[in-house]
């Protein structure tokens, strides 16, 4: 049984599509990329996913659990989006306390995946509207990690990052990935894709163009690095050429 | 809901635009009830600015809180909560924040100058608009994306509230003067919830002029506690009504 | 010897005269003289029945001599089964004291009382309980009757049209009318035609209509009176010099109820009396020659109507205090004035420090205006809106009549602060 899976699921904003017909699976254990210039639906792929949107047509099923009203699905969800700004006032503390909470975990503040690595666990009395961005960040990807998802969802999870910590988190994909989570990841750095994907979702304008292994990609476009293959599968002749395979 | 509501009032136990409200109000309270050498006289002043400020920084400051709550509340909606649990959770920190702001800035002056029924009528008139306007604030900070125009939205309606509607009623009395509508004034008056508060105070205050009127019409229901109750059951409608459409509007909304 | 014969002599004389002219009898329920009315019968005139404790059920009872009648441990008179009245007093200087007396009929052709007193000149009523009389005390053509001290207690489960009035006097002169309790009757205390009379220290509560109601009843003096959670309050018509200090006038609520109703009055003076959360506290609907002073107004919805028919009234020293309304009238009634009295409302300064305003207070409210038109705009009352009317038409007066001001508005309020 897939992880994940996408059955012609469209999103209309107004008037407009933000995304369309989009049907697609992803199994345990994978990791993939989601690519595309702004405003080519990958957030609003992601935010159907997470059930921060509602979908117009189409299902979507995770762990074969429909997303809907009921929230209980997301139980096996981690998230870490792109931007993050938490309650001024409040303490990372309280803030992990209050997650802790709701997923019903009685594990330590300080105990769990990253909290000690990213270093949060010594700022845990610090409040969280004096964090800057990177700090942010670091407390988004604790969250995300922290109670064991079978799905996770990573939205640029490195911008912000400094060298050292975005290496953690990196391995820290590595880690989960390969106790069979499945990993969805929105990244413009190549090398990044490059070196996690097993497979590339490329969406433009609302549509998926292609998804495939990068493997695949290069061997189909006859190109060394990824940067240079997906703007060659864009173009008509290989598009069709996928088309038919 | 209530893992939501702890932490959401512990971040506006902190706030510093709660703090100020509560200080604000404390300042005004007492500062009024210094100057005046009659403390009925005080109340009366006092219960004038509250019925204005009160539901114009409840809307306002719901408003701007949760929009400046949108990423938290994300945060949230991706965890396995319920929509519901999550805004219902912030709209009663929220309430209960600025409840408490009201009974410490204002009810604790007000019982300490003029302990009384009076008093008690008007800390629970600003009670419910406080809630009143907590649930309009939310309704539209739900229904519009931009802060900006969520914020003008806000004055709008309480300038509706606070000032116009009493204008056109009173347009509407003159204009039908002729009819008989004397049955129908205190049921338009309750369309408007910051008259309802205020006539709440002046069926403590003002009972014996009430009774002017009322002797025709209304005597049954103000001439005793039944009118307060029936204000107050009123403004609990005005709490529920924009609350439901609110929790509607958050469970179908796009975050 | 000499002397000793006339000092017997004169205590002879004294003895027959005081044994011929004022006999004691005894009348004792449950003792050898068991009724009441053969010994009204048999006594003369100046003689004294003294009735001991216990119910005397006799019909009704008839006094038609000079007697005195005292109670002694409250024995109850019960009229049940009479034409109607309890006790009927047709002779002059009778006294009645320390009864309890109930059982009348009520009645829409006759006016059935406790006490009925016809054509009889000082008679005393003192310290008696009336029980759920119809009326209570019933005067008629009588001079100087004195109501001391009793307590009237109306049937407070009688509708309004099955009540009677408390203390009634018509058509009487001199009465003293003093420390009674009245309550629960329709008017606790009402004179037509009643001249030359006094009415102190009473308290009239609860009764369905008036407290006090007067007719054509010139030169009586109303002092120290409570009059509270009556109807329709006090009302005081077609009457002259008329003089009303000290009294109370609380509570009197409902769309027309008054502190007091003063309808074609001449020569009126209202001197410190205090009136406190009535609908109306003093309506002038037709007045001449009123001094109306030193009177504290405060909480009422209007403290004072004053209709453009009053002429030379005189408000001064008077405080008005968080009331709905300061004033109100139906027209112009510019010849009046008012002049050194408190108004909270006043918001002008005294640069001179001499204690008085140095810009005229303007009493009657634009609000106040429209409210007189469209009563039920009085919903709309410490709103912002008319908050705003009011202000803007104190800086620039455009609807109010002009000259109805205060020219000497007090800064502080010439009475006493205290938690009323």
């Amino acid at each position: 049984m897939s992880r994940v899976t996408f059955e012609n699921v469209g999103k209309k904003y107004g008037k407009l599509w933000a995304l369309r017909e989009f049907s697609a699976r992803f199994e345990p254990g994978e990791t993939v990329s989601v690519i595309g210039p702004n405003g080519s639906g990958k957030t609003t792929m992601i935010k159907c996913l997470l059930g921060l949107v509602r979908s117009s047509t189409g299902t979507i099923t995770v762990n074969g659990e429909h997303v809907g009203p009921d929230p209980e699905y997301r139980h096996h969800v981690g998230h870490m989006p792109q931007i993050s700004r938490f309650p001024n006032e409040l303490k990372i503390g309280q803030l992990i306390d209050l997650m802790d909470d709701i997923r019903g975990s009685n594990k330590g503040r300080s105990e769990g995946a990253l909290v000690k690595e990213l270093g949060v666990v010594d700022m845990m009395d610090k409040r969280l509207g004096t964090l800057s961005g990177g700090q942010r960040q670091k407390v988004s990807a604790v969250h995300a990690f922290r109670y064991s998802p079978s799905v996770l969802v990573l939205d640029e999870p490195t911008a912000g990052l400094d060298p050292l910590s975005s290496q953690i988190v990196l391995q820290a994909v590595r880690n989960i990935k390969r106790e069979g989570c499945t990993v969805l990841i929105t990244s413009h750095l190549m090398e990044e894709v490059e070196a996690l994907a097993d497979r590339v979702a490329y969406l433009q304008d609302g549509t998926l163009r292609f998804l495939l292994p990068p493997e695949d990609l290069l061997a189909v476009t006859g190109e060394k690095r990824l940067s240079k293959a997906i703007p060659a599968m864009l173009t008509t002749k290989t598009a069709a050429h996928v088309e038919s395979l | 809901m209530w893992k939501v509501y702890k932490y959401t009032l512990i971040d506006l136990a902190r706030n510093k635009f709660v703090l100020g409200w509560t200080l604000l109000l404390l300042a005004i309270s007492l500062g009024l009830f210094q100057l005046e050498d009659q403390p009925v006289k005080a109340m009366l002043s006092l219960s004038q600015v509250l019925l204005a400020l009160v539901p114009l920084v409840a809307s306002v400051f719901t408003i701007v809180y949760l929009y400046d709550a949108m990423e938290f509340t994300e945060l949230l909606a991706v965890q396995p909560l319920r929509r519901s649990k999550i805004l219902g959770g912030q709209m009663a920190a929220l309430g209960t924040a600025l409840v408490l702001g009201a009974l410490v800035g204002t009810g604790i002056p007000l019982m300490l100058f003029l302990p009384g029924g009076a008093s008690l009528t008007l800390i629970l008139a600003c009670v419910m608009l406080t809630l009143v306007f907590v649930a309009i604030g939310s309704l539209i900070a739900i229904k519009n994306r931009e802060k900006a125009r969520g914020v003008g939205l806000g004055l709008v309606v309480w300038f509706l509230f606070v000032l116009v509607y009493d204008a056109v009623l009173l347009w509407v009395m003159f204009a039908f003067s002729d009819y008989p509508i004397e049955p129908w004034i205190v049921p338009l008056a309750a369309l408007d919830p910051i008259d309802l508060g205020r006539i709440m105070v002046l069926l403590k205050v003002d009972l014996a002029a009430m009774m002017g009127y009322s002797g025709a019409v209304y005597e049954k229901f103000f001439g005793n506690v039944r009118g307060i109750l029936v204000a107050l059951l009123a403004l609990g409608a005005w709490v529920a009504l924009p609350s439901a459409f609110a929790f509607r509007a958050f469970r179908r909304k796009d975050l | 010897m000499k002397n000793w014969m006339r000092l017997c002599a004169v205590a002879f004389l004294l003895c027959t005269v005081v044994g011929l002219s004022a006999a004691t009898w005894t009348v004792n329920a449950s003792g050898k003289v068991k009724k009441l009315a053969p010994v009204l019968a048999s006594a003369q005139a100046g003689d004294t029945v003294r009735v001991l404790a216990g119910t005397y059920a006799e019909g009704t009872l008839t006094i038609d001599r000079p007697l005195t009648l005292i109670g002694i441990g409250r024995p109850v008179i019960d009229g049940a089964g009479g034409d109607g009245n309890v006790l009927t007093i047709t002779a002059s200087d009778v006294t009645v004291q320390g009864f309890m007396i109930t059982g009348t009929k009520v009645s829409n052709m006759n006016d059935n009382a406790g006490i009925e007193v016809e054509k009889a000149d000082n008679v005393k009523l003192t310290d008696n309980v009336m029980e759920h009389c119809f009326f209570a005390f019933h005067f008629a053509n009588s001079r100087n009757p004195t109501v001391i001290g009793n307590t009237v207690n109306g049937d407070p489960e009688q509708s309004e049209t099955s009540r009677a009035n408390g203390i009634h006097l018509w058509h009487c002169s001199g009465a003293t009318i003093e420390d009674n309790e009245v309550q629960n009757h329709r008017d606790g205390i009402y004179f037509e035609f009643v001249t030359d009379s006094h009415v102190r220290r009473n308290k009239s509560l609860n009764n369905s209509r008036y407290g006090l109601h007067f007719m054509f009843s010139h030169r009586d003096t109303y002092s120290d009176n409570l009059f509270q959670d009556n109807g329709a309050g006090v009302a005081v018509m077609f009457s002259k010099n008329v003089d009303m200090s000290r009294n109370r006038f609380i509570r009197n609520r409902g769309a027309s109820s008054y502190g007091i109703l003063l309808k074609e009055i001449n020569d009126v003076k209202i001197d410190s009396n205090i009136f406190i959360d009535n609908t109306t506290a003093l309506l002038v609907d037709g007045c001449n020659r009123g001094e109306i002073r030193g009177n504290i107004f405060q909480g009422n919805g209007w403290a004072l109507r004053l209709f453009a028919n009053a002429t030379e009234c005189h408000f001064t020293a008077n405080s008005f205090t968080g009331n709905t309304f300061d004033m109100s009238t139906n027209g112009n009634p510019v010849f009046n004035s008012f002049s050194g009295n408190y108004w909270d409302r006043y918001q002008g300064y005294d640069l001179d420090h001499n204690g008085v305003g140095d810009v005229p207070f303007r009493p009657l409210s634009l609000f106040a205006m429209v409210n007189e038109r469209m009563p039920y705009a009085v919903v709309l009352s410490r709103s912002l809106l008319t908050q705003l009317l009011d202000q803007a038409e104190r800086l620039v007066p455009s609807m109010t009549p002009e000259g109805l001001e205060d020219d000497k508005p007090l800064m502080k309020s010439p009475h006493v602060t205290r938690n009323l």
